[in-house]
């Protein structure tokens, strides 16, 4: 056990030294790790170029007798969640290459809609049936699904990482006393060893770790929703049901109270479209356009500073680092100069996309996509756009 | 009461930098501190336990130099610390670890409450409190935005769902996992700093624990990093014609 | 040529103001994106007889980028890094004027520079710089979306100049085009005046000669007008001249290794008296960065910002009791020297009447930037203030003071402020860098004559400050706004020295009209 360095390969380039989080390397004459400090994490023997560094384990052999890949399904109201069937049609991709099923099984109150299920991609559907389960208790999703991969013994166990997921997939990892992955957002069949390869992002994103489970069954992994894309329904496929009625699961010291439903907070934080208006928009009449527009695209409507000195908005909705730090999928900036401070309140945006008459703005180097025009006509015309779908 | 609260320590930044030349990873090892949310998770201890007395006892595994972390965390309130800190601990999965420290809290004879910081900013996995409260065979509750009340034997709190938010009563003991901002961590005082010197933090080896060998460190843990590489950034932005750009963003919006 | 001078009209109205929020006018705008485009700004002024503003970041407080007529000169497009190079052991960063600070500050701690100016020699100096410790620029004013260029201009400070002294000191070179075309290529080290004579040579072999002003400078905190001392090295003079002399064109940036250990404490305290006599002990305590202030007025602004805004929600509670708010930055070079440091201050601040329980100590970056936005928004919250009372009454401007003093004149000036604010019977608020006696007493007036009232009084105080040796700008320059203050504090004799400094630069009278003094006797003819 441990971190092994081959002398002979080792350059001395301290690639690893550099890479260590925990400055437990050192390089003199040879590279030295400081057993005080070393984690074994393994970052210094990914980070070797000259693969000299490896780190050694006692690994058990994989259960042979598992078989089969495994969808854990979430319901809403009686209902599949669209990232179950995401996860679906993904598992059936894997599943043709590994030559295996893919089995969904769907703990909750809902049950009937196999034929959607198996449309995805699903050989069989077991359906765990518990009338009274709330679609938030992670606790009984776990607990019914224990015995049932106990049983069964499956070679893989996918959970969508929704809150649910997160919750309950570890509780059954560490019951089954296996391995799990959280968050993937990429997964693949290794070549060679047929083994479930589990991609994630690590350190808030800026790193990207590939994870196996060699010795222990299932391997399981949770995958973030919308990663993966929504499945075509093949009404060719044929598959089996099976209907069980799942346990008792009250009497657990568990308890929901009450649940309310998500509220629309009307901030513009945690809005997944926005469109940001600055100087460029021209008037406060202008604006009201903007407003108009944002409600066709149910998007909401941000700011720059500018337009809240002139009082044509009002504090709430302004974008920057003293304003609100925003994070929508889709930011639509118009007539937005981009001043330090407002690019630092939009860093977080996934797609940027830039209308401006100055193509040289300092928002378009943190666009995606740059429109070159006067912003009030691209408003009119999408404003038109969007009304012609509607009347569709 | 009695409280435990789990504590890891984490680089303080996620940064990573590719060398120019070579193109490997360079991260900067100089400065570590204690999971943010487990600060928080700390600060909610610390809450409860000024309302209802008992103890809180902050619990971490690492390295020999994270009994500094710990020591902080008792300027900042926690009355005691433990590290579980020994070489066969090393190159532990959330399962591994998660193991080790529910061994740790039956060792410490129980707690009444266990609290989790939802996650921890390195990994992001969220699963060492679920993972936990399954070895110790009790409720968990994770996600937690706030703590309602707390009793002898229930605690009751507000959850994040898929569906929006959730009200819920469970027995003690219990693991909890909360977010960053349930709460907000005071700072220590000059006095909190000068009595956290003199604190005891008690050091443990794995033979303490009882711990089955082979479910601990790197051999209990069944995972394995295979491969890491950079993310891809950002590249240059796309131009839109202005006479396609209606429908291009329409596009876009689709795609959601 | 002039292809990118623009009608004034055409740009936005934000560019005929600062952060002063006083408004000027022009005719005519150039967004110069290099040399040449500033040249051929230059070239157009000339020819058109047009006055000539530089502008930055606009993010200062004095009004020096406030354009008085003429051509707007914004260089916030030169943003590059140009080059690196090492001196002595230390980075030196070739930066154009308009790179910002927030953006400086992010490329230095990431170690992302954009290196496509550099040459052979820049990219040999940058790989080193990779991987070696990490670095800093000291100079830390607040509002970080200011650009070094209009830094170096106003010589710019911050909490940290307490330790490290203002931008001056950390300026290598400085290159700057004269109103005439020519360039002077300045770096530190090679050209001193002669006593008060000076001769700057220029790139094409002329030079400009001229003699430097004779007062001398209040031993304190300064950004005063022209910087002049006998056999000064000149490089000295063209920071701090507030765009009066030529157009800076690129600066050399002088990064410092940061220190190992940097941490916060702020100790409270219930009576402002106690605080100040925790300030006058403190001082000796050799590893504090930077001791800030903040007044009863401050905090209670901050708590009902706190009631009843989002964006102030995460900050701490400071318990009703608490009237002033000390807060000393420590830079050390180990963690056990600064927990050293940090228990003598414990002490100091007992010894003081406070509390070693009534403090906020911040050892991590997380707790850090928790102490450094409860700083921030202090000055955000009136600012905010101000916005509100805008929308009724138009014509108010922010009134805050620069004002600095010698270390013995403290308590005199502390004194001297809360009886004169009383008897204006004006809301105030007064934070800033207490550690150089240097506080911003800033009142926010709810009416014009109310207003008129805390000019005269700020007239006032620019007398007493200076007759106590102090300086009536410390950090934010003069610019339009503090002209008057100069005169009081040098006199009209040392005024007109400068004016023909000045002349010898830009004797056409072109360059950055009406910062530090008026024109004089002409003008008014």
């Amino acid at each position: 056990m441990g971190i092994k360095i081959d002398r002979d390969k080792c350059v001395l380039c301290e690639a690893c030294v550099a890479s260590c989080p925990n400055g437990a390397l050192s390089s003199g004459d040879e590279i030295c790790i400081d057993e005080e400090k070393c984690i074994l994490c393994g970052a210094c023997v990914n980070n070797c170029p000259m693969e000299a560094i490896t780190l050694e384990k006692e690994q058990a052999a994989a259960d042979e007798g598992s078989s089969g890949i495994w969808v854990a399904v979430q319901q809403q109201d009686g209902r599949p969640i669209p990232a179950a069937l995401e996860l679906i049609h993904k598992a059936r991709e894997l599943a043709d290459i590994k030559k295996c099923t893919v089995t969904a099984v769907c703990p909750g109150k809902g049950s009937g809609f196999e034929k959607e299920l198996i449309e995805a991609g699903a050989d069989e559907v077991i359906f765990c049936i518990s009338e009274n389960m709330a679609d938030s208790d992670d606790d009984a999703y776990a607990r019914i699904l224990i015995p049932l991969i106990k049983e069964r013994n499956p070679e893989t166990v996918l959970f969508s990482a929704t809150i649910l997921g997160r919750s309950a997939a570890p509780r059954i990892a560490a019951k089954l006393g296996t391995g799990l992955t959280a968050d993937c957002t990429a997964l693949s069949i290794e070549p060679d060893t047929g083994l479930l390869a589990q991609t994630r992002p690590a350190l808030g994103g800026n790193l990207m770790a590939t994870i196996l489970c060699p010795g222990t069954r299932p391997q399981m992994a949770t995958i973030r929703p919308g990663i993966f894309p929504a499945p075509f329904p093949d009404e060719t496929r044929t598959g089996k049901a099976e209907y069980l009625r799942a346990g008792d699961t009250t009497g657990r010291g568990f308890e929901i109270i009450s649940a309310e439903a998500k509220k629309e907070s009307g901030g513009i934080s945690d809005a997944e479209v926005l469109l940001v208006a600055g100087r460029g928009i021209g008037s406060a009449r202008n604006l009201k356009k903007v407003f108009e527009l944002a409600e066709l695209m149910g998007a909401k409507v941000g700011v720059s500073r500018p337009l809240i000195d002139m009082g044509w908005a009002e504090y709430p909705h302004q974008v920057g680092q003293t304003g609100a730090t925003v994070a929508p999928k889709l930011l639509i900036s118009l007539g937005v100069s981009g001043a330090i401070q407002h690019l630092a309140g939009m860093g977080g945006a996934k797609t940027v996309v830039a209308v401006n008459t100055d193509e040289a703005a300092p928002i378009t180097r943190q666009a995606d996509h740059v429109i070159h025009m006067d912003c009030v006509e691209f408003v009119d015309e999408l404003t038109r756009s969007f009304k012609e779908r509607k009347e569709l | 009461m009695n409280i435990i609260v789990c504590v890891k320590q984490v680089p303080s930044s996620n940064e990573v930098r590719l060398d120019p030349v070579r193109k490997t990873i360079i991260r900067d090892s100089s400065k570590a501190v204690a999971n943010p949310f487990d600060v928080t998770a700390v600060e909610a201890a610390v809450q409860i336990r000024e309302k209802h007395g008992g103890t809180v006892t902050a619990l971490s595994m690492g390295i020999p130099a994270t009994e500094k972390l710990l020591r902080d965390e008792i300027a900042r309130g926690a009355d005691k610390a433990v590290l579980l800190t020994d070489r066969v601990f090393a190159g532990a999965d959330t399962l591994a670890t998660s193991y080790t420290l529910a061994k740790a809290v039956n060792t410490l004879g129980g707690a009444d409450l266990i609290l989790c910081g939802k996650m921890a900013t390195d990994g992001d996995t969220a699963q060492i409190g679920p993972e936990l409260s399954a070895w110790l065979d009790v409720p968990c509750v994770t996600d937690v935005i706030e703590i309602k009340e707390t009793d002898d034997r229930h605690i009751v709190c507000v959850r994040n769902t898929d569906a929006g938010t959730e009200t819920v009563k469970v027995e003690l003991p219990a693991v909890i996992t909360v977010v960053k901002n349930l709460t907000i961590p005071r700072l220590p005082s000059i006095a909190g700093i000068r009595k956290s010197l003199d604190a005891e933090v008690r050091l443990v080896k794995a033979a303490e624990l009882g711990a089955d060998p082979s479910r601990i460190g790197l051999d209990g843990s069944p995972t394995q990093v295979i491969r890491t590489f950079p993310q891809e950034k950002k590249g240059e932005a796309v131009k839109i014609e202005a006479d396609k750009a209606a429908a291009a963003v329409m596009e876009l919006w689709e795609e959601l | 040529m002039y292809d990118l001078i623009q009608s004034a009209d055409k740009i936005g109205a934000e560019y005929l103001r600062d952060e002063s929020r006083s408004t000027g006018h022009a005719e005519y705008a150039v967004f110069a994106k290099n040399e040449e485009d500033v040249l051929n700004a230059l070239r157009f002024a000339n020819e058109k007889d047009l006055n000539v503003t530089v502008q930055g970041g606009r993010t200062g407080l004095a009004g020096a980028a406030v354009p008085y007529g003429g051509l707007i000169l914004n260089l916030s497009q030169m943003d590059r890094i140009t080059g690196m190079e090492l001196q002595d052991g230390k980075y030196i960063l070739y930066a154009q004027p308009g790179v910002v600070l927030l953006k400086l500050r992010k490329m230095i701690a990431s170690r992302k520079l954009d290196t496509g100016l550099f040459d052979e020699s820049s990219l040999g100096i940058y790989n080193r710089f990779f991987t070696d410790k990490e670095q800093f620029f000291p100079t830390d004013p607040t509002e970080t979306s200011a650009t070094v260029g209009g830094m170096a201009a106003c010589n710019a400070s911050g909490a940290r100049s307490y330790r490290y002294g203002a931008m001056r000191r950390h300026v290598s070179s400085v290159r700057m085009f004269l109103m005439d075309g020519r360039c002077v290529n300045v770096k530190r080290g090679e050209a001193f005046a002669n006593g008060l004579k000076a001769s700057l040579p220029c790139t094409d072999g002329s030079s400009v000669d001229f003699t430097l002003p004779s007062y001398k400078m209040p031993e304190v905190k300064n950004a005063s007008g022209y910087y002049a001392a006998p056999d000064m090295d000149l490089i000295d003079l063209l920071i701090g001249s507030d765009g009066t002399l030529g157009v800076i064109v690129e600066l050399g940036l002088i990064l410092d290794p940061l220190p190992e250990a940097v941490w916060g404490s702020a100790c409270l305290f219930e009576r402002e008296k106690d605080a100040l006599s925790f300030v006058d002990k403190v001082r000796g305590e050799k590893n504090i960065a930077s001791l800030e202030y903040f007044d009863k007025g401050a905090l209670e602004i901050l708590r009902q910002q706190k009631a009843n805004g989002s964006a102030f929600a995460s900050l701490p509670d400071v318990p009703k009791r608490i009237e002033s708010i000390v807060y000393a930055e420590l830079h050390c070079r180990d963690e056990e020297e600064a927990l050293g440091s940090l228990l003598r201050i414990g002490e100091i601040a007992e010894l003081a009447g406070g509390n070693e329980k009534d403090t906020w100590v911040a050892r991590n970056q997380s707790d850090l930037d928790g102490l450094m936005f409860f700083r921030h928004a202090v000055p955000e919250s009136v600012n905010m203030n101000i916005d509100k009372l805008r929308k009724t009454q138009p014509s108010l401007t922010k009134m805050g003071t620069d004002m600095s003093v010698p270390d013995d004149k403290l308590f005199d000036v502390m004194e001297m402020y809360r009886r004169d604010i009383e008897k204006t019977g004006v809301r105030s608020a007064i934070w800033g860098h207490i550690g150089n006696n240097h506080l911003h007493v800033n009142l926010l007036p709810s009416s014009t004559e109310e207003a008129g009232r805390v000019k005269e009084m700020f007239k006032e105080w620019a007398k007493s400050v200076t007759s106590m040796g102090g300086a009536v700008s410390a950090e934010h320059g003069v610019g339009k706004l503090k002209a008057s203050f100069l005169e009081i504090m040098y006199g009209p004799e040392h005024i007109e020295e400068m004016r023909s400094l000045k002349r010898t630069f830009d004797p056409e009278w072109k360059l950055g009209c009406g910062n530090l003094f008026s024109k004089g006797e002409e003008e008014k003819a």
